[in-house]
């Protein structure tokens, strides 16, 4: 597929929520983070750069756009925002625009912009207010290479805000997305057609006149004149419509929903916004189309104010679509410098959101997560843009996350289990440990399986930099090592890449594993829950459960006087008759802190400690 | 409606084409075009056309056209002409010198990236400091008095592209010299206007990812006077065009080839034309000249063209004279007998439409001086003109001429001469900056507006208000700086332009009321009614020892002189010239004498 232009690097310092602040970003940008994190400034940021509509006034920053960080340092300091641009070198026209910002010749090339305010260059000593300050705006490497007004104009990033109105939006003429439609649809009229529909409306409006009832009314209003001021003074009066032009027509055309029933104001807030959005993206598409731009950012804020979550869905899912075959530049046309119109719908979809269901629908490649630092003070991104996945992890876990509705990203920590009983037990374990994991932000995630591998890697410092610790299964077997081994083997590569994990003693791998955070018990979940002091309650949510003979509830209520005489395998068959996560759902009530087992103790005294 | 930033006006010009086959060829090609184009051909007029034709159609902003011209004089006029047609100086639109092309827009943005070995910022040298470096690194080398000058360094280099090759040490010491120069150079900093098109060529021959980044700007690439621009544009040329992508439309005349002194080579055009992939277009129909100069003019040259006149009644002098006395003698016949005369033959004629032409700046001395005796006033182009014609001294005198009543007709356009202006800075300027100097400009323009008036104030407070800070901030502007100052001394008390009127500074090139007196070399591309080639004898048409290539060049420079002239052609000698040791009675050029045979055999013959 030819790559279609992209951020690939945000860089900024010093402004708003950020200092040092950088990112490597995908396709389009799902941004996603708490309130107040820095969202919407990061947006800003990027119309600093990209925004054709922003003025100077605006590129001229005050001190409150200085991080709070400085303290009393902001005079001074210099605000730096950095974007870097690529897959850009297919496209000539594209290419022209970005070729002498270019910072790495690649492939893929790699072009600059920045945004700086600064001291002006000819002060002398340091400044003392904000009229000391300019901007500058340049490509590449050279501050004196200035950034052309054209570029921005071809490229720009446009945003619909958090809390717009888009109903009002649609009513006013000037601003309605509708209106360009509109006016093309009139020049598209040819003078046949126009004549046609101005005879067809002169006729009705005619009749409409010429009826006797308008007629009658119009000679009562005559005849009192008359009565009034006499034949001399009284002028004839008739009722009849003021010819209507085609073009007012036109644009008196007018958006009805409900089979025409209603017009727009009558909608639902999130009708309206959907048609804004529809008509929004129709608009792209003929900037494009008609070669006014090469390519659009579009930064939709916070869309989730306005849809209900199943639009919400649907919609973004059509912005976040990959570009399609038939959308990609046909090549050929290009060539001798003879160029053809621009085709292709060239969007780069940028979204924040705290909420679950966007994240959850956003390519997992497009993902920024922001967050406070340790201390609070300014905000960190972590983006998934890099992270050293596999297709197959990208795609197992795309559709964890579309299942879950993305709760991972907005998680401060991460226990990862195997399964639904881990999934009921561990928060109730939590809860008696007096680690109550909603209120430390702290989500419990199951893998459904063994393959913890894809989410260690999101997790881990290469994507989103999320604290997790990992519970499994021993899985002893009969002969050889227990299947956690090479489980733990495994993610130990991952997490410790080096050391040759082959000739280490199975004992050896799992101390090295609970170091970085993958905690094993010593069989499996339930026998381990039985001889943890759980035996009766078990016993007893089977015994209610199933319709067992008196054999079967013998051997249990024995098991249970003796928990070590426990058939495991038995027992194991007995609870997935009940259904894992049903047996575990009814045992979570009888977690208390005695009866934890020590695994999933030290995981999550771990995971506290880690988001502390 | 897609944007345009151009003006359909050409579309009113372009059925003047229509009964030229070459030129409608040319204006049509869509692929790589070349046009061998005859004197007075009308290739001036085909190129502005295409290039019109080429931004409304072809290309759109920020994709464009560039124009490469020989020098900026012809930019200059290539940009009038473009004016005329409603097109500006747009982003999308270079026209310049290859100078300008390489370092604006293939060093500047990627020298750095390709890790070429250049000094950053890119600064270049002043006449001053290329001379000075030049001079203590050939005397380091082969001591006081060695025989080399800095233009055979110069075309040593421009021919000798590869270092690496065997024939780099054809000649030892001036390889040793350039390396020398080279190194004394960088260490302080600077490049040369020669380095911009080395490096520029050795920019896009070694990074292939230099060639689309380039087509994706610049993907057409039009040339103008082709046989002039030596080996390293050529190569820049064919490796844009025939690996780049890029498509050429280049334009010239071989037989008007007379920079081969400074390694420019007319067989280069040949070669293009005779491209598979190239269609070569000729234009054979001559406009300017009458049927029997054209005839003398293929005389002279030797060869054959084939070129027709476009008005076949018209009647031409040519006149052969002797005036035993040497430059003084010609230079009276001149001022007494043919300028009169030229005036007197032709109603409407103006001083203007004359033109001296000579060789070397000396003779022009001569004439200079019996003019100005006779109370003639000149526009004098050569080495020994008060100052050069660069950038900023063109730009002063198009300012001079908009204030001197252009602001009426928009001749010049003022938002030519502000994006000139702009230009100046190397770093490209930021929006406001730009609207800072543009208004600073406006305003000081429209406060000199003046019918009347003489040039030196003028130019004193342009270069107070505007030019002087601005060439003491950018270092870049060193060598016009120096340029301005002469400019400022002619026009000073004693200078030999003291006195000139405003007017007359505007329009320094082409005065109805000036003689026009200039070299061979700088008449090419211009055409007068009446042209009077001067001291035509031996031993300076041609020079004495003269080698076969050099008498070749020779000879086209003959031929370009007598191109030039629409009506009449007079060629003075004296059969002799000043020597060491007295006059050298070595007859008149062997080119004269050669003509007025063969011309007189072929008019017998009819």
């Amino acid at each position: 597929m030819v790559g279609r232009v992209r951020i690939s690097k945000i860089k900024i310092d010093n402004f708003a929520n950020f200092s040092e602040f950088e990112i490597e970003t995908g396709d389009n940008l799902v941004v996603v983070g708490e309130n107040k994190v820095g969202k919407s400034n990061l947006i800003f940021a990027l119309q600093l750069i990209l925004d054709p509509g922003l003025s100077e006034r605006d590129r001229q920053l005050g001190l409150e756009h200085f991080w709070d960080g400085l303290g009393d340092h902001k005079l001074g300091a210099v605000i730096e925002i950095v974007i870097e641009l690529t897959d850009f070198e297919d496209d000539p026209r594209l290419l022209a625009h970005l070729g002498d910002c270019i910072v790495d010749p690649g492939p893929p090339m790699v072009s600059r912009l920045t945004y700086r305010f600064q001291p002006k260059a000819d002060l002398d000593g340091h400044p003392q207010s904000m009229a000391d300050y300019e901007y500058i705006l340049f490509g590449g490497l050279d501050p004196d290479n200035a950034m052309r007004p054209r570029l921005r104009r071809m490229l720009p990033i446009d945003v619909l805000a958090a809390l717009r109105d888009a109903e009002k939006d649609l009513a006013t003429w000037r601003h309605s997305p509708l209106r360009p439609l509109i006016e093309g649809l009139t020049a598209g009229l040819d003078e046949d057609d126009r004549a046609a529909i101005q005879e067809a409306v002169d006729t009705a409006q005619n009749t409409l006149a010429e009826r006797d009832e308008v007629q009658s009314v119009a000679q009562i209003i005559s005849d009192r004149l008359q009565e009034m001021v006499g034949p001399a003074h009284a002028t004839p009066i008739s009722l009849g419509i003021t010819p209507t032009r085609i073009d007012a027509l036109l644009r008196a055309l007018r958006l009805l929903i409900d089979g025409g029933a209603r017009g727009i104001a009558d909608a639902s807030l999130g009708t309206a916004n959907l048609i804004f959005l529809a008509l929004k993206s129709l608009e792209l598409d003929r900037l494009v189309g008609e070669g006014e731009r090469d390519h659009t950012f579009l930064a939709v804020e916070e869309p989730e104010a306005h849809l209900h979550p199943h639009v919400q869905r649907l919609v973004y899912r059509h912005f976040l679509a990959e570009p399609d075959d038939e959308a990609d530049e046909d090549e050929d046309a290009e060539g001798e410098g003879n160029e053809d119109p621009a085709s292709a719908t060239r969007l780069t979809t940028i979204l924040t959101t705290h909420s679950p269901h966007i994240a959850s629908i956003a390519p997992l490649r497009s993902l920024v997560l922001l967050r406070r630092d340790g201390e609070g003070d300014r905000t960190v991104g972590f983006s998934t843009a890099n992270t050293p996945l596999t297709e197959a992890d990208e795609a197992d876990l795309q559709r964890y996350i579309d299942v879950t509705r993305g709760e991972l990203f907005f998680a401060r920590g991460v226990i990862l289990v195997e399964g639904d009983a881990e999934r009921f037990l561990v928060p109730a374990f939590a809860e008696a440990l007096d680690i109550p994991l909603d209120h430390r932000g702290i989500s419990v995630c199951s893998v459904g399986g063994t393959n913890f591998g894809p989410y260690v890697r999101l997790l881990g410092p290469d994507g989103l930099s999320i604290p997790y610790v990992v519970l499994t299964d021993r899985d002893p077997v009969e002969a050889g090592p227990p299947l956690a081994r090479g489980r733990v083997q495994k993610l130990l590569e991952i997490v410790e890449p080096g050391p040759v994990y082959d000739d280490l003693a199975d004992a050896a791998i799992f101390r090295r594993g609970e170091r970085h955070n993958i905690f094993v018990n010593t069989r499996t979940l339930e026998p381990e829950l039985f001889g943890a002091g759980l035996a009766r309650r078990m016993g007893e949510i089977l015994k209610s459960e199933l319709p067992l003979r008196r054999a079967g509830r013998e051997a249990i209520d024995g098991w249970v006087a003796a928990p070590a005489t426990v058939n495991v395998d038995r027992l194991l068959s007995l609870i997935e008759r009940v259904g894992k996560g049903r047996f575990a759902q009814r045992l979570a009530a009888g977690a208390t802190e005695r009866r934890c087992p020590a695994y999933i103790r030290a995981a999550l005294e771990r995971i506290r400690d880690a988001v502390a | 409606m897609p944007l345009r930033s151009t003006s359909a006006a050409y579309l009113r010009h372009a059925g003047d084409l229509a009964g030229n086959p070459g030129q409608q060829a040319a204006y049509d090609s869509r692929g790589h075009c070349v046009v061998l184009a005859g004197p007075g051909s009308g290739k001036t007029k085909t190129l502005v056309l295409k290039l019109a034709r080429i931004l409304a159609e072809d290309v759109r902003a920020p994709r464009g056209v560039a124009c490469i011209t020989y020098s900026q004089e012809c930019a200059r006029e290539l940009t009038r002409r473009l004016e005329a047609l409603g097109l500006r100086d747009a982003p999308n639109l270079f026209v310049g010198t290859v100078h300008g092309f390489c370092l604006r827009h293939i060093l500047t943005p990627y020298a750095r990236l390709a890790g070429l070995a250049v000094p950053y910022p890119l600064t270049l040298a002043t006449t001053r400091q290329t001379d000075s470096a030049f001079k203590q690194v050939a005397e380091r080398l082969l001591g006081v008095g060695q025989p080399y000058k800095t233009h055979d360094m110069g075309k040593y280099r421009r021919i000798h592209l590869d270092r690496d090759a065997p024939d780099w040490e054809s000649d030892p010491d001036l390889a040793r010299i350039t390396e020398g120069y080279e190194a004394a150079l960088r260490r302080a900093g600077l490049i040369d206007f020669d380095d911009l098109v080395i490096f520029g060529n050795r920019l896009v021959s070694d990074h292939d990812w230099v060639l689309p980044a380039i087509q994706a700007r610049w993907p057409v690439l039009a040339v103008d006077e082709y046989q002039d621009l030596g080996v390293p544009l050529h190569r820049i040329v064919e490796r844009l065009a025939f690996d780049g992508g890029v498509r050429l439309f280049a334009v010239g005349d071989a037989d008007q080839s007379v920079y081969g002194f400074a390694g420019a080579d007319g067989a280069l055009l040949l070669e293009l034309a005779q491209r598979d992939d190239v269609e070569a277009v000729q234009l054979q129909l001559n406009y300017r000249s009458a049927g029997r100069i054209i005839r003398a003019s293929e005389l002279a040259l030797g060869e054959a063209r084939g070129y027709q006149p476009h008005d076949p009644g018209r009647q031409a002098v040519i006149e052969f004279t002797e005036r035993p006395g040497g430059l003084e003698d010609q230079a009276a016949h001149v001022v007494e007998n043919l300028i009169p005369a030229a005036l007197a033959a032709k109603p409407g004629r103006t001083l203007g439409d004359i033109a001296i032409l000579y060789r070397a700046a000396s003779v022009g001395d001569v004439f200079a001086d019996s003019l100005t005796a006779a109370g003639y006033d000149y526009i004098r182009v050569d080495n020994a003109a008060p100052y050069k014609k660069v950038g900023l001294t063109s730009w002063i005198e198009d300012c001079a001429a908009w204030c001197a009543g252009g602001w009426r007709t928009g001749r010049p356009q003022l938002a030519g001469l502000i994006s000139r202006w702009t230009g100046f800075r190397s770093g490209r300027p930021d929006e406001r900056e730009a609207r800072r100097m543009a208004l600073a400009l406006t305003s000081f323009l429209s406060d000199h507006r003046a019918d009347e008036g003489a040039a030196a104030p003028f130019v004193t407070a342009i270069r107070r208000a505007l030019v002087d800070p601005l060439t003491a901030s950018e270092r870049s502007l060193a060598d016009q700086r120096e340029q301005v100052r002469r400019m400022s001394e002619a026009l000073a008390e004693g200078g030999k332009l003291e006195g000139l009127d405003l007017k007359s500074l505007g329009g320094r090139d082409g005065s109805p009321t000036h003689v026009n007196l200039l070299t061979l070399h700088s008449a090419k591309g211009c055409e007068y009614d009446v042209v009077i080639m001067v001291g035509m004898d031996m031993g300076a048409m041609p020079w004495r020892r003269e080698t076969e290539n050099e008498l070749r060049e020779s000879r086209r420079l003959f031929y370009v002189g007598l191109t030039r002239a629409r009506d009449a052609v007079h060629m003075l000698y004296s059969g002799w010239i000043p020597g060491r040791y007295g006059a050298q009675r070595l007859g008149r050029s062997p080119f004269v004498e050669e003509l007025e045979e063969r011309l007189v055999a072929a008019e017998e013959d009819e």
